[in-house]
């Protein structure tokens, strides 16, 4: 499809998928809009989750042998994996969007990202080992 | 004859855009065509010099004289898109500090205001100037922008009610007898060809005027004499630098944002249309430049750009020295069509004073008598054209 | 001495199918892609709309996107582009007018609301070393007069095309008029002027409406910055709310 049709007025925000211009300032932008669309999906099925809870032991258990699965387990890890940078990028942005760190916000990026995967790889350790 | 009588200007290079102002002014209904965008000429790719004249005060005294009142002119019309810099003409071996001489002797009579600065002074001023010039000498040159300069003049023929079409290209003139009386134009847009009626034709095309000229079985001496001029990516001067000596290649370097762009060659080309870059051209600006500001070598080339001048040639003169006066060619006065006057020659500072002539001319032509106020009215914003 | 190059070019008018149109060209080594684009004008199709005028990165017409990304193409060497094709698409964000040429009387009305003025004073390692005199040359009675120079900004709206919010929200100010503002606040001292600018920055669509991708600030040619100057902005804007907040 051709992102640049006159008449595909309304769906222009689909241009922001066209990867050939994007540089580590919109590769920031872009995992801060799937992570948050992540975050809200994984809200609601929280939401669900919880609502087992209120039908007591015989709704619950059978859910909690589901969730101690490594397959469940490695939904924990890209939830948070999702937290960390959303967050993690989230203290990036508001620094700079209020005119702090505004000309290092490149390697800024890059050193919340490490430090996001340190954690991960802890929380990984922990999930699977502890 | 329609009332106001209609003119029709091609092209929308400095010379053109200049015109539609001062006949809108003038109260007549313009229409502007141009094949591409405005400047994409001559005009786009000059060397940004607001001339004082001192380029050609020795050589050339007409054409500096012609510069330097449009200089003063300009700065009062369009202060706002002009870097005011003034120009300084430096003198690097013996024989150029023996011109010095000619060079102020010439400044005087053409009445261009020039001062002899101090070595040690002007190399405070411009630090990045070769240290062993012998002298210097400040005139008031300046810079501009050439496609800013033509979109000002648009721009105020636009709010006093002209029509301005780009990519409108010119395929034809209408005749009424022998007698031009409109054109043919294909609209790029809408790919749609259509007749716009004149009560006269103004051919401002510079260096293609030869094509509109002979669609009017009428002759037109302009020699395309093609220059290149190479762009440097950082600003290495305050002033406009010139060598002090007769008009050369590749003697000055002209500031320009953050850039300085060194010029320039001069050679005769038959098609004006899309030039090839010599590259011993490029090197050699870059040589000449060198000696001017050393600094030149250390940076980066950021662009280069070759384009035609349109001059008017004469016969067994060097394209160097072919003037850098303009002229406007009544044809039916020369025998040839009536409805169209071509101008050419010139150059962008000289603008304002060659569509004032053209503009005096077409109004003879058309039997009316008003007034040009061009001298004192100045220019809107470039981007009031986009209102 | 020359390179040979194939150029891609998306072609569009109102009443044609788009569709990308192939171009063989030569052009000399020192070429840039705007020369390139030219030649293919010139030698194979005259009916390419395309703007162009100074060739030196100053009237900021001929920007386009070369290979998706904003570029001035006259200052882009055909032999960065070394083999393959070099495809060229018109701006985003724009609407189109014909092959390579945007509508950008939007974008300058947006320049021209904070009366951005394209000369400054200098600011650059050439400063505070003199002055000049403009007129008449007489030392004693000209005034001194600061140089100036253009600013850096061509207005040739590469920031707007790159910019993702844009693509969202086609009433937002975007960086250039942003930036134009921040220039202008900086260059004025009256009150009411600096009241107004700021008000024309705060609003719906403008600086809040910036989330952060800095591509109006890697995809700038001239180096101009303008997410620094939308983020200085907000910070003066805050200022100002604060202390009419608390009644300082």
């Amino acid at each position: 499809m051709n992102l640049y049709r006159p008449e595909l007025k309304r769906f222009r925000f689909l241009r922001w998928f066209d990867f050939r211009s994007w540089r580590l300032g919109m590769l920031a932008y872009i995992l801060n809009r799937v992570t948050a669309i992540g975050l809200v999906v994984y809200l609601y099925l929280h939401l669900a989750v919880l609502f087992l809870l209120a039908q007591g032991p015989s709704g619950w258990d059978p859910f909690i042998q589901i969730a101690r699965t490594p397959w469940f387990l490695m939904l924990d890890v890209i939830l948070l994996a999702g937290l960390l940078i959303h967050g993690l990028n989230g203290l990036r942005v508001a620094l700079t969007g209020f005119g702090y760190g505004v000309r290092s916000q490149k390697p800024l990026f890059i050193a919340l990202m490490i430090f996001a995967a340190i954690v991960l790889a802890v929380g990984v350790f922990k999930m699977f080992m502890g | 004859m329609s009332n106001p009588p209609h003119v029709i200007i091609i092209g929308a290079g400095s010379t053109g855009s200049a015109t539609a102002h001062d006949l809108a002014l003038r109260g007549l209904s313009v229409t502007v065509v141009e094949r591409g965008e405005i400047a994409s000429g001559t005009t786009g790719r000059n060397h940004c010099l607001l001339h004082s004249g001192g380029r050609y005060c020795v050589n050339d005294k007409e054409g500096a004289i012609e510069c330097i009142e449009e200089n003063l002119i300009l700065r009062r019309i369009m202060p706002h898109a002009l870097e005011m810099n003034d120009g300084l003409f430096v003198a690097l071996d013996d024989e150029d500090y023996a011109f010095q001489e000619d060079f102020l002797a010439g400044c005087e009579e053409c009445h261009i205001p020039a001062r002899e600065i101090p070595v040690k002074q002007a190399l405070e001023i411009e630090p990045f100037l070769n240290p062993k010039i012998k002298a210097a000498v400040q005139v008031p040159d300046g810079v501009f922008e050439p496609w800013r300069f033509c979109t000002s003049f648009l721009a105020t023929a636009k709010k006093n009610g002209a029509t301005i079409r780009n990519f409108t290209e010119v395929s034809d003139l209408v005749f009424q007898g022998s007698a031009v009386a409109g054109i043919q134009v294909f609209d790029h847009r809408t790919g749609k060809t259509e007749t716009i009626g004149a009560d006269m034709v103004v051919n401002a095309t510079g260096s293609w005027a030869g094509i509109i000229a002979e669609m009017a079985h009428v002759n037109v001496p302009v020699a395309p004499t093609a220059g290149v001029m190479v762009t440097i990516g950082t600003r290495l001067n305050n002033m406009v630098i010139n060598r002090m000596h007769k008009p050369h290649d590749g003697d000055i370097v002209v500031p320009v944002r953050n850039t300085s762009i060194i010029g320039t060659t001069s050679w005769r080309v038959t098609s004006p249309d899309a030039i090839e870059i010599p590259q011993d051209q490029i090197d050699k600006m870059m040589h000449a430049g060198e000696l001017l500001i050393p600094s030149i070598k250390a940076g980066r080339q950021r662009g280069v750009m070759a384009v035609a001048r349109p001059l008017i040639a004469s016969a067994n003169v060097d394209a160097r020295d072919f003037s850098r006066t303009f002229e406007a060619f009544n044809h039916r006065k020369q025998g040839g069509a009536a409805g169209i006057i071509t101008i050419s020659g010139g150059k962008t500072t000289t603008a304002r004073g060659m569509a004032e002539k053209v503009s005096d001319v077409v109004c003879a032509e058309l039997g009316i008598s008003v007034e040009c106020k061009t001298k004192t009215t100045p220019l809107v914003s470039y981007r009031d054209f986009y209102n | 001495m020359s390179l040979q190059v194939t150029l891609k070019i998306l072609r569009s008018r109102p009443h044609q199918e788009q569709r990308y149109d192939t171009f063989d060209v030569t052009v000399p080594d020192a070429a840039n892609v705007l020369d390139a684009i030219e030649q293919a004008w010139a030698h194979h199709d005259r009916d390419l709309m395309f703007r162009h005028a100074c060739h030196h990165a100053s009237c900021g017409t001929c920007a386009v996107r070369i290979n998706g990304r904003e570029k001035l193409p006259c200052i882009a060497p055909v032999k960065d582009y070394d083999g393959g094709e070099i495809k060229i698409e018109p701006l985003r964000n724009f609407p189109i007018v014909g092959d390579l040429v945007v509508d950008v009387a939007p974008f300058f009305q947006n320049q021209e609301a904070s009366d951005f003025i394209i000369t400054r004073p200098t600011e650059n390692e050439l400063d505070g070393k003199a002055i000049a005199h403009t007129q008449g040359l007489d030392p004693e009675s000209a005034p001194t007069v600061p140089f100036n120079r253009f600013e850096n900004c061509v207005e040739c709206g590469i920031c707007l095309s790159a910019c993702p919010t844009m693509s969202a929200d086609y009433k937002f100010f975007g960086p250039a008029g942003l930036a134009a503002i921040k220039r202008q606040l900086d260059k004025t001292t009256d009150a009411n002027e600096r009241e107004k600018l700021l008000h024309l920055a705060d609003d719906e669509h403008g600086v809040w409406r910036c989330h952060s991708a800095w591509e109006c600030t890697e995809a700038c040619p001239q180096s101009v910055f303008p997410a620094e100057s939308i983020m200085a902005l907000r910070k003066e804007i805050n200022a100002q709310r604060f202390k009419k907040f608390f009644r300082l």
